[in-house]
């Protein structure tokens, strides 16, 4: 929570000034106490009776809280709040290569991608639009991006891990579909997860340039070990398959995005629950003084309605 | 018997604060004058109204049963009565002319080398003592008129009756600012001068608020034991509050004279108006009191510790064999007098 005017909160300073000036009218109650010669007795059955003293002060106790929730209401109180972005458009750019079959992410990396993606869609508003570029030598899987978001999870499910890694041609084929070359298309983003160096086809860093110029940020995953290895047979040395997050960084740094490393797939799914939400909602200052305002009016009701049964009066 | 309540003027009623500062019920005048004279002097109450009339035909008859309480209570323990002026020394004075020459003392004549007459008085004449409560708590009253000027009308016609058949009547007041241990004492006179000099002390008024003294009552009547060497009649006029161990001297007392004691009360002491949220204060301790009197419960605890208080005074005076007279701000105090008496 926030105040839009914090200054205003210097009024707060004025409730001790109400304080002592309640602590001096009483002391001028001095001036028109009745005169009682029986109060020693009347002092005896105050302390018989149980001292009220705290149930006494309720109604000012009631009143000052009331104030400072006035004086809170001024200053504009205001929460974050986070509301969909209209026509949100995401791509995930998702890697099937065959080493992404690798198991050192568990169970394999592709599997832990797959499940990660779902987590991502789970997190979209129903209004966001999403679609998938599956590749490994070339972009195979293409879904546009649709508010149907199972049609998005088949697409996603059905991948294989086999092939090289062609990251460019991909990011290029994600752009496209996001309209990136029309000016004034709705906000969108690409979400690239990778666990290996792009080795055919256009430099990544060269779409991501041109993301950048289109203003499409790609957030780029990072997926595995550094001393991943895959099994390719039962006869051959395991080939080390480690990330390369250099690149990764490059892509996300040239287009604006951000750049995660993922070594688990419990991490790899939280990456993706944050990427989701943030992607598709934007946060919002929402004010809240009228919840302030009713607050303050009520407890102004209650310390009324108090006082007025005990002393005739208000505080 | 006129009915003396439409006498009275305003009657000040306790109400609950309102805002304006409002001078409260009975408290001292706090006139210039009163101030440039003496911050330690006894004041007359605002709300002072006076005892009202106090009719000769009333006393008359009130007169007949103090006798007839008076004659009980010391019947047999009375000195001798013998003729003549008596036989109880009053004094011894130097001789004047037309002095009875059978009076002269000699030893008292041979050690001051004066003639002295030794006078004696009637000990059928009767000395009063009246022990009057003069202070602050007495400057109180919610109905007809205030607690001091009950006890005022009290003192009035114990004196004027103190004073028939050649009596006298000599006056302990306590609570008196200014005076050692509060103790004002007016020496027994007979006829005008001991009338006079009452009348000018009830004159005075109450002692100003802010002034307590738990025990100025057993002084006061401790001093009265002192100074009566003949049995009388005490009355003592108080309204028993927040004073402490005057129980045995009372009873000390109550073994050589006949004893009156007369306790006065308002009845917005006795039980608590239901008048919402108040502001007390006390006027002898000055202790400021906020108390809720829309609270039943409160009120009624109140009352009972009130009830409890006045009961205790009452047993302890029936105890001590001692006529109590208990009289209210509210009821013709004159006539509740008699009917105690009678």
């Amino acid at each position: 929570m926030s105040f839009a005017d914090p200054l205003w909160l210097l009024l707060l300073a004025l409730l001790p000034l109400a304080l002592i000036a309640q602590r001096y009218s009483r002391r001028r109650t001095r001036t028109y106490a009745v005169r009682f010669p029986a109060a020693a007795t009347l002092q005896r059955a105050l302390a018989e009776g149980g001292d009220r003293r705290l149930r006494r002060q309720l109604p000012i106790a009631a009143l000052l809280v009331a104030l400072a929730l006035l004086v809170g209401a001024i200053a504009a109180p205001r929460v974050n709040h986070r509301v969909p972005i209209r026509a949100a458009s995401l791509m995930l750019v998702l890697d099937h290569s065959g080493s992404m079959a690798s198991s050192d992410v568990a169970p394999t990396r592709l599997q832990a991608a797959i499940s990660a993606a779902n987590t991502f869609i789970d997190q979209l508003p129903a209004s966001a639009r999403v679609g998938v570029v599956a590749f490994s030598t070339a972009p195979d899987t293409v879904q546009q991006p649709v508010t149907n978001h199972a049609e998005t999870r088949t697409a996603i499910d059905n991948q294989q891990a086999v092939g090289g890694t062609d990251t460019g041609p991909a990011l290029q084929l994600a752009l496209q579909l996001l309209h990136g070359s029309q000016k004034g298309h709705p906000p969108a983003a690409i979400v690239l997860l990778s666990d290996g160096a792009a080795n055919l086809g256009i430099d990544p860093v060269t779409v991501a340039r041109l993301a950048h110029q289109e203003r499409i940020p790609i957030y780029t995953v990072a997926l595995g070990t550094p001393d991943g290895t895959l099994n390719e047979g039962l006869f051959s040395a395991p080939v080390p398959v480690p990330p390369d997050p250099q690149l990764m960084r490059a892509i996300a740094r040239t287009s604006g995005g951000h750049a995660y490393d993922a070594q688990t797939e419990s991490y790899l799914s939280s990456i993706y629950a944050t990427l989701g939400r943030s992607l598709s909602t934007v946060n919002r200052k929402r004010d809240i003084s009228v919840y302030f305002l009713i607050a303050a009016g009520l407890l102004l009701l209650a310390a009324a309605l108090a006082s007025v049964r005990t002393a005739a009066r208000l505080p | 018997m006129p009915e003396r309540s439409d006498l009275v003027a305003a009657s000040p009623v306790l109400r609950p604060p309102t805002g304006a500062p409002q001078q409260s019920a009975g408290a001292p005048r706090q006139s210039e004058g009163a101030l440039r004279q003496s911050a330690a002097a006894l004041r007359p109450p605002d709300a002072r109204q006076g005892p009202g009339p106090i009719p000769g035909a009333l006393l008359d008859a009130l007169d007949v049963a103090i006798q007839r309480l008076i004659a009980r209570t010391l019947a047999g323990s009375r000195r001798a009565t013998g003729v003549g002026l008596g036989t109880e020394l009053a004094q011894l004075r130097p001789y004047e002319s037309g002095d009875d020459v059978r009076h002269i003392d000699a030893a008292a004549s041979a050690r001051t080398a004066t003639l002295h007459v030794r006078v004696h008085v009637p000990e059928r004449a009767l000395t009063t003592w009246i022990v009057l409560d003069l202070s602050s708590s007495m400057a109180f009253g919610t109905t007809a008129r205030l607690k001091a000027d009950v006890a005022e009308g009290a003192a009035l016609v114990f004196a004027r009756l103190g004073l028939r058949r050649a009596g006298s009547v000599g006056v302990v007041a306590c609570g008196v600012p200014g005076e050692p241990g509060g103790i004002r004492v007016l020496p027994p006179r007979g006829s005008k001068p001991g009338l006079v000099a009452v009348r000018k002390l009830l004159e005075e008024g109450v002692s100003p608020d802010g002034r307590s003294d738990p025990d100025m009552l057993a002084a006061a009547l401790g001093r009265v034991f002192k100074l009566s060497r003949l049995p009388g009649l005490v009355a003592v006029i108080s309204d028993f509050r927040d004073q402490h161990e005057w129980e045995r001297p009372l009873g000390a007392l109550r073994l050589r004279h006949a004893v009156v004691a007369v306790e006065i009360g308002d009845p917005a002491e006795a039980e608590l108006p239901a008048v919402g949220r108040l502001a007390l204060v006390d006027p002898e301790t000055g202790e400021l009191l906020r108390v809720d009197s829309s609270n039943r419960r409160l009120r009624e605890r109140f009352a009972a510790l009130e009830r409890e208080r006045r009961a205790a005074v009452a047993s302890e005076l029936r105890r001590l064999g001692i006529k109590h007279i208990a009289l209210s701000t509210d009821q013709d105090w004159l006539v509740e007098i008699g009917r105690r008496i009678g």
